[in-house]
């Protein structure tokens, strides 16, 4: 354009032209309308290609019938509002959107869907006549889907330009995709609308920059994992992928999978979608619609997902490719009936990446083949699936794992649940099991003793009456068992826990006749043996070993069989009770230990009062040294009951006595500089603190601040200073406090410290100080108003003792009223060298004679 | 619903007057060292230049940074400060 040889009446004019009204054109605001300009005459070439498309769209959607309502004509209706009038209404709601957009991306976004809105009619416009004739309820739908998603994309906040102009590019592919269904006519409809959208892509990323450039790129690595996506359109797999990928999702493809399902609730999801997503950013709502273009998935209609999906082919290989994700499916949808809302915004999150992937998906597809035709789609397709292939599997990993994740999370709740519940219950059961093998305690069946505890001698016997003696011996204790199992439970029908030898004997014998001749050997064998067999026989006197079996009195059993009731109770009381033990043994050492602690922090919290206060009384009676040094009326030491009382609260005095005698007494330890001595004061006897550390004579001028000068405050520029110097006669304020002022001459040190200051400028001939100013003022005269200019701005806005220095210029015949004695100055005052070195009181002593000298031959 | 700094709000509160071209919000020293290079050196020019822009937002924005260099965020700031300014006092 030959915009740089524009006047400006033709910048004017031009801008007019557009519809733009333009302010002044100024050399100032002459680079921005050329930008502007120029952005409107590309405008103006989109807008030029566009007006058809409009009206395709507009008739396809007249055509489309009924379904075809808000989707479409709000789409074609913003694809005009975006053509004509770029800024107001959208930027507002871009930047009602895009709070932390960069503002680089704010205008390149707006030119991004304007070109992309403008390439998704022109790539869609060659299609149409081929495809209009085709017209069915199914473009209706997916039109309004299509739309709706062109719709959402205009409306949502602007991502990557790419994307915009891409998903755009997919909403129009979308609208002519139906009509090709069971044809190659959506493959080579899809490349063309590719292609078509890479040339106005292509331009849009002339316009918008290499940051267009960028974020298609970036939708180039998404863009696989959109294939993906796109792929697993079989009805649980690609709700699975959809939660697998947590990409930047374009929204544009959903609808086409989503309108092959079926127009399920298509509005009312998308109500309650764009209502999630608005509680998300508003990039979200891609993905709210995404979700609605999911849940409209769960619909399935066979047919419609071959064709639905133009890429199906690519997306059957990326199927393949992960093939063993099919299993989350049903997972997946559990998941996302359940937490819907909750996962949305996962999901949101997740659809956004895939929605700039399926913008550089095409993207890349475009940039593979530049004005191939259908022929060439299986060769971008074996591209595309190539592409798709490696950088989808890190993303279907890092899908796997969200997926995972996201699914897991679902039933992760109920998975960790289901195995605490399994572990409560296994440990239940083993506790139940333990009680009762520990209640049934042997449990040998009848008839199946082989072992004996007899030893080998037993064995001589034959086999009848081995087993005859086992069993007697068994039921034996048995029955012992039981007493002794009821006797501990607190059963009542047996007061005695043993058995006493006729009860036995008449036990045995009822249970079998056989019994009663082995009773006395089974008994001698258990004598005989050594072992615990169970049962304990006591004679008529205890603790005597028993040797025959006419000794025995009682039998008792060692293994109490108890009912499982009462072992339960027994144990639960058992376990209760040690338990408590346990707390209670852990209370006493946690209190100690918490009593412990709370007594050191007591302590230390004292020893720190202790010094404080002892760093109190040194400074008070040091400071009482020194003030006694200088007034010679007050005695040197100071009663410590006084400077207690000084230095301790009346109300705090009870509180603090404690620390106050422990600091009293490190003092008279620790401190070499006071000495504790007995004075008469007003006829009473104090003890008394003397501070015996002769005072060093360079501690006090050292500590304070001397006067100097301190630095600059701020840069002296135009701004705050007069750029040239009115007058000879400078006022220069706030260098000293007369109140503060102590010993004699300080005006002289001020004298010397401007004129060292100045030291450069040897114009200075009169320099006056105000003692008694409350402003700290100071007047000076020089040579000649280029001398107090330069005066000026060595001095103004210094430090100077701590204090801000600030100079202002005086009217000559003023400065001459207040100091007569000025009008005949003329020689310029000279800092004494002694200055600069020393800062001794002395030395400025010894100056000002010198000064005074060189003062009155100045004024002379 | 960003908040406005306080230099925003010291400048909205009152006619600007002869207040320095770094009074304005998003402008500061180096900002307004090379504003005054180009001749704005009070704030009341600038809001000269944005009156002539029309007060359009983008086209302020744009002047902004082609003269000064001012990031984004200080032509919103800037723009914010000049607005409101004209709505309460022109």
């Amino acid at each position: 354009m030959a915009s740089t040889q524009l006047s400006d009446e033709e910048l004017f004019s031009e801008l007019k032209l557009f519809g733009f009204t333009p302010g002044p054109v100024t050399e100032n605001t002459r680079p921005v309308y050329l930008k502007k300009l120029k952005k409107l005459r590309e405008e103006q070439q989109q807008r030029g290609s566009r007006p058809g498309k409009t009206r395709s769209s507009g008739a396809i959607n007249s055509t489309a019938g009924g379904g075809n309502t808000a989707g479409s004509r709000p789409a074609s209706h913003d694809v005009t509002h975006l053509s004509s009038s770029r800024r107001p209404g959208r930027k507002s709601s871009v930047l009602g959107f895009s709070s932390d957009e960069s503002d680089a991306e704010t205008p390149l976004k707006r030119k991004g869907l304007n070109y992309s809105s403008k390439a998704d009619r022109s790539s869609g416009f060659p299609q149409q006549p081929k495809i209009r004739p085709v017209t069915t309820p199914r473009v209706a739908s997916k039109s309004q889907y299509g739309a709706a998603s062109t719709l959402n994309i205009n409306n949502s906040s602007p991502g990557p330009c790419g994307q915009r102009s891409v998903s755009s590019g997919w909403g129009v592919r979308a609208r002519s995709s139906p009509e090709a269904e069971g044809r190659d006519y959506d493959e080579s409809g899809d490349e063309d609308y590719y292609e078509g959208d890479l040339e106005k892509n292509s331009r849009s990323l002339n316009g918008c920059g290499a940051s267009h450039l960028n974020t298609s790129k970036l939708a180039a690595d998404y863009s696989d994992s959109d294939e993906e996506e796109v792929v697993a359109l079989s009805a649980g797999e690609q709700q699975r992928v959809r939660l697998e990928q947590r990409r930047s999702y374009q929204k544009a493809g959903f609808p086409f999978h989503g309108v092959g399902r079926g127009s399920q609730a298509g509005g009312a999801a998308r109500q309650v979608n764009p209502p999630d997503s608005l509680n998300m950013l508003g990039t979200r709502r891609e993905e709210g619609e995404e979700d609605e273009v999911k849940r409209r998935d769960s619909d399935p209609s066979g047919g419609f997902r071959s064709h639905n999906f133009p890429r199906k082919s690519i997306y059957v290989s990326l199927a393949e490719n992960h093939g063993g994700e099919a299993g989350h499916n049903n997972h997946v949808d559990g998941e996302d009936g359940a937490s819907r809302s909750g996962s949305s915004s996962r999901f949101a999150i997740g659809l956004r990446p895939r929605f700039s992937n399926y913008s550089s998906l095409s993207q890349t597809y475009r940039s593979n083949h530049s004005n191939h035709t259908a022929p060439n789609h299986s060769y971008s397709q074996a591209l595309l699936k190539q592409k798709l292939s490696v950088p989808e599997d890190e993303l279907l990993q890092q899908f796997k794992r969200d997926e995972v994740a996201s699914s897991g999370s679902f039933s992760a709740h109920y998975l960790s649940m289901f195995l605490l519940t399994a572990a409560c219950l296994f440990f239940l059961l083993l506790g139940l099991m333990y009680l009762r093998m520990r209640g049934s305690g042997s449990s040998e069946v009848d008839g199946v003793i082989k072992s004996h505890p007899f030893g080998s001698d037993f064995d001589t016997y034959d086999k009848e009456t081995k087993d005859l003696i086992l069993k007697l011996l068994l039921s034996l204790h048995d029955h012992l068992a039981n007493v002794a199992g009821q006797h501990d439970c607190g059963d009542q029908q047996h007061p005695n826990r043993s058995l006493s030898m006729k009860e036995a004997s008449a036990y045995l014998l009822t249970q079998n006749q056989e019994f009663g001749g082995f009773i006395e050997t089974a008994l001698e064998w258990i004598i005989r043996t050594g072992q615990d067999v169970g049962i304990r026989l006591t004679g008529t006197l205890a603790d005597e070993p028993l040797t025959d079996w006419s000794e025995i009195s009682q039998l008792e059993s060692t293994h109490p069989k108890m009912p499982f009731t009462c072992r339960f109770r027994r144990a639960f009381f058992t376990v209760i009770s040690r338990v408590f033990l346990i707390a209670v043994v852990v209370a006493c050492v946690g209190s100690v230990v918490c009593y412990m602690k709370y007594r050191w922090r007591r302590e230390e919290e004292e020893t720190r009062q202790m010094y404080d206060m002892v760093e109190r009384i040194i400074d008070v009676l040091r400071s009482h040294s020194e003030a006694c040094q200088e007034n010679q009326d007050l005695q040197p030491y100071l009663p410590i009951p006084h400077v207690r009382d000084s230095l301790v609260q009346p109300q705090d005095r009870k509180k603090m006595k404690k620390v106050w005698e422990r600091a009293v007494r490190f003092l008279s330890a620790n401190e070499s500089r006071i000495r504790k001595e007995t004075q008469r004061i007003g006829g009473a006897d104090f003890l008394v603190w003397r501070w015996i550390q002769p005072s060093l004579s360079c501690d006090k001028t050292s500590l304070m601040p001397s006067k100097v000068w301190q630095g600059k405050a701020f840069p002296l520029d135009r701004r705050n200073s007069p750029p040239n110097s009115l007058t000879p006669c400078l006022k220069i304020r706030n260098m000293f406090d007369p109140v503060m002022e102590v010993g004699e001459n300080w005006d002289l040190v001020i004298h010397e410290a401007i004129l060292e200051k100045c030291n450069d400028n040897d114009g200075i001939v009169h320099i006056a100080v105000d003692k008694n100013s409350r402003e700290g003022c100071v007047y000076v005269k020089c040579l000649s108003a280029e001398h107090s200019g330069r005066a000026f701005k060595a001095l103004h806005g210094s430090w100077f003792d701590g204090k801000l220095v600030t100079v202002k210029y005086l009217r000559l015949d003023r400065y001459h009223q207040r100091f007569p004695q000025a009008q005949g100055s003329s020689t310029p005052l000279k800092a004494s060298s002694l200055h600069a070195s020393a800062t001794e009181a002395a030395s400025a002593a010894a100056r000002p004679q010198h000064r005074v000298s060189t003062n009155s031959s100045g004024f002379s | 619903m960003s908040s406005t700094s306080q230099k925003h709000k010291d400048f909205v509160a009152e006619p600007m007057g002869e207040k320095p071209v770094t009074a304005l919000a998003g402008i500061g020293e180096v900002l307004g060292q090379r504003l005054e290079g180009k001749g704005f050196d009070k704030a009341y020019v600038v809001l000269g230049q944005f009156l002539v822009l029309k007060k359009d937002e983008e086209l302020f924005r744009d002047w902004l940074k082609d003269t000064c260099k001012a990031n984004v965020k200080q032509q919103g700031d800037c723009f914010g400060c000049l607005k409101e300014w004209c709505d309460a006092f022109l």
